[in-house]
């Protein structure tokens, strides 16, 4: 499996503060991968090290197996959709189309017009006057149009309303299905995730906490429910990522690859938020800042 | 980029055009009766005692026409700082403040090329825009200039010859280093503060020190002074102070035999040619009675020592002041570019 993008030890400073410090991670190509983890996790920071808008401080980032900046060549295979879709609030949507073509020989214009065309926007309305939404449609479609074998997308939805949110991950999903490149998209709300993606990567403090593809994640991890007993008696595969008891019960969440045979358990799936946030709780250290008695809550 | 660069800069241009539009309007409207008056003066081509026909053309000169004089000095001494700071400045800033930088800066095109072509578009409008108004203005106020300098610098300040501030700094080739100096000072201040007010801010106190202090200190500079003793003669035209205990000081603004030259220093030297401040005492007496120890002072050996800038110095001076700026403004643009190309962002 290739990777599209490869860190290293990557880490970045600011003045003082590290946003993203000693981060190692793969994330394989071919796939439509999210990356997750609570704000302040260096998503964005490294996303913006793997489009070279940023220079590390330390490490090293390999983007399709070369250095994210520099050369035209290399800027030409990644497209771009930055955090709150900034356009020129001056230009047009056709205008902006037409930045596109001037900025990138590669540029798909007959596309990029269908598309516009096909979301129902006005080429002629200034993008300083278009819901987040549409601007968000139209940086994307800026992004795609240059035909990129790798599309970024950083926190493309945080901004937008629910329904605006479900059109823009609709929209990208057909774009995805229609035109063949790899996608890394952030977000720090796993439920836009689910639908869109079928690979997570879950960051926590610059650190990778769980990767792998969705399904896989999915099958390896049960939430069993019985009488409260302690976690460190179960067997050996099975990994525990987070316990809560109550009196009498004792519900976990673990992470194995066999069956769970103990018949004193009651298996059930896991919804990948639940799972997410399971291990951004784990990494925040443990149950430690849970209230007690909290019950994780199950979606069959 | 050339387009994009372009359509981003097209409301400014829009300004620009309006402004030397209305400039040109104002100047075309007057300047022809302004030019016949001048022609109906008989200044030009007059010999022998001319000073009596120009100072009867600039006294004619009245109504609008002082004010457009002084307005025209201002709107060009002022355009350079002005397209730093609402140009230069927000050229980067505007990028950075909506993050537009992001959306540029990941099409397929780098940064290199991206700003320099920034820089340039709007650079070359700068200094045509400024260049423009000066050569309208030149061609508008050459008779008064010329009336002016026969009459020694009377009503006009452009009787100071063409090294006086407002003469020399608005015409000639100097606009075009001052709007390139300015541009490129504003996107440079956008560039490290990257905020378009306090850049905006910057830009003006800097280009104000800056255009302060070439023609105060720098441009009396550029070129070794050249050195002249004047007489004390009897149509000696020289500002004179007199103090108690005999105290005097002369100030020359005008040289005999080199009309229009630049004087940077002049004072009353003996026959020694050691700088004196205190009249012989006859003198004293003479003044006391007559008012006017000139003579007197003469007979003692007492002259006037002078350094000035000949007129003949005046071309190589515009070329020189006007590299040095070009050479500023490249340097700050290269500055930028290595900046931005360079590794910190935010």
């Amino acid at each position: 499996m290739t990777a599209v993008i490869e860190t290293e030890g990557l880490g970045k400073r600011y003045r003082r503060l590290w946003a993203l410090s000693d981060c190692t991670l793969s994330i394989p190509a071919g796939h439509v991968v999210g990356l997750v983890g609570p704000n302040g996790a260096g998503k964005t920071t490294l996303l913006n090290l793997a489009v070279g808008l940023l220079a590390p401080t330390t490490g090293t980032i390999e983007v399709l197996a070369g250095p994210p900046r520099a050369r035209p060549a290399q800027l030409a295979r990644i497209g771009f959709l930055a955090q709150d879709a900034p356009l020129y609030a001056g230009l047009t949507v056709a205008e902006h189309l037409k930045l596109g073509a001037r900025l990138n020989p590669g540029w798909d214009a007959e596309y990029a017009r269908r598309r516009i065309d096909w979301l129902g926007l006005d080429p002629g309305q200034k993008a300083g006057t278009l819901s987040g939404g549409q601007r968000a449609q139209v940086a994307l479609t800026l992004a795609i149009g240059k035909r990129p074998e790798l599309l970024i997308l950083d926190e493309p939805v945080a901004s937008l309303d629910p329904l605006a949110r479900r059109e823009f991950l609709e929209d990208l999903m057909e774009a995805i299905a229609e035109r063949e490149f790899s996608v890394v998209l952030s977000s720090h709300l796993i439920a836009d995730l689910e639908r869109v993606c079928d690979y997570l990567i879950v960051l926590v403090d610059s650190r990778v906490r769980l990767a792998g593809p969705v399904d896989e994640l999915l099958a390896t991890h049960h939430l069993l429910t019985g009488p409260r007993r302690d976690p460190a008696t179960l067997p050996a595969g099975q990994r525990v990522i987070s316990a809560s008891h109550t009196d009498r019960q004792t519900t976990l969440l673990v992470r194995t690859s066999e069956a769970v045979l103990d018949p004193a358990w009651t298996v059930s799936e896991v919804g990948l938020e639940d799972m997410v946030l399971a291990y951004m709780r784990e990494a925040a250290g443990g149950g430690r800042r849970r209230a007690p008695g909290y019950h994780l809550e199950v979606q069959q | 980029m050339i387009w994009l660069t372009w359509r981003q800069f097209r409301p400014q241009a829009v300004t620009a055009i309006a402004a030397l539009a209305a400039f040109a309007i104002l100047l075309g409207a007057t300047g022809p009766h302004l030019a016949s008056m001048y022609a109906a003066s008989r200044v030009a081509g007059c010999q022998g005692n001319c000073d009596h026909l120009a100072r009867n053309f600039l006294a004619a000169v009245r109504g609008i026409y002082p004010v457009v004089f002084t307005l025209g000095l201002a709107v060009i001494i002022l355009a350079p700082a002005v397209i730093g700071v609402f140009w230069g400045a927000p050229l980067i800033t505007r990028e950075f403040e909506t993050g537009t930088f992001r959306t540029a800066w990941t099409q397929t095109i780098t940064r290199a090329r991206w700003l320099a072509t920034k820089l340039i578009l709007p650079g070359l409008a700068a200094i045509a825009v400024t260049e423009g108004l000066s050569l309208m203005y030149g061609w508008w106020a050459a008779p008064i200039g010329q009336a002016a300098r026969v009459t020694g610098g009377v009503n006009f300040p452009l009787g100071m010859g063409p090294f006086g501030l407002p003469a020399f700094d608005t015409h000639g080739v100097v606009p075009i280093g001052y709007a390139a100096f300015g541009f490129a000072l504003g996107v440079t201040a956008g560039v490290l503060i990257r905020r378009t007010v306090p850049a905006m801010a910057v830009t003006l106190a800097i280009f104000a020190a800056v255009q302060l202090a070439m023609p105060l200190a720098i441009r009396p500079r550029l070129f070794p002074p050249v050195h002249a003793t004047q007489s004390l003669a009897a149509n000696f035209s020289g500002i004179q102070n007199q103090g108690p205990g005999g105290h005097f000081a002369f100030t020359l603004d005008y040289l005999d035999g080199a009309p229009g030259a630049w004087i940077l220093s002049s004072g009353a030297v003996n026959a020694a040619g050691q700088p004196v401040s205190v009249m012989p005492t006859d003198c004293v007496h003479v003044a006391q009675t007559t008012g006017d120890p000139t003579q007197c002072l003469a007979s003692h050996g007492i002259s006037i020592a002078v350094t000035y800038q000949p007129t003949s110095r005046y071309w190589p001076m515009q070329w020189t002041e006007t590299g040095i700026y070009l050479a500023l403004a490249l340097a700050l643009a290269g500055f930028c570019l290595w900046r931005l190309g360079g590794r910190r962002l935010s």
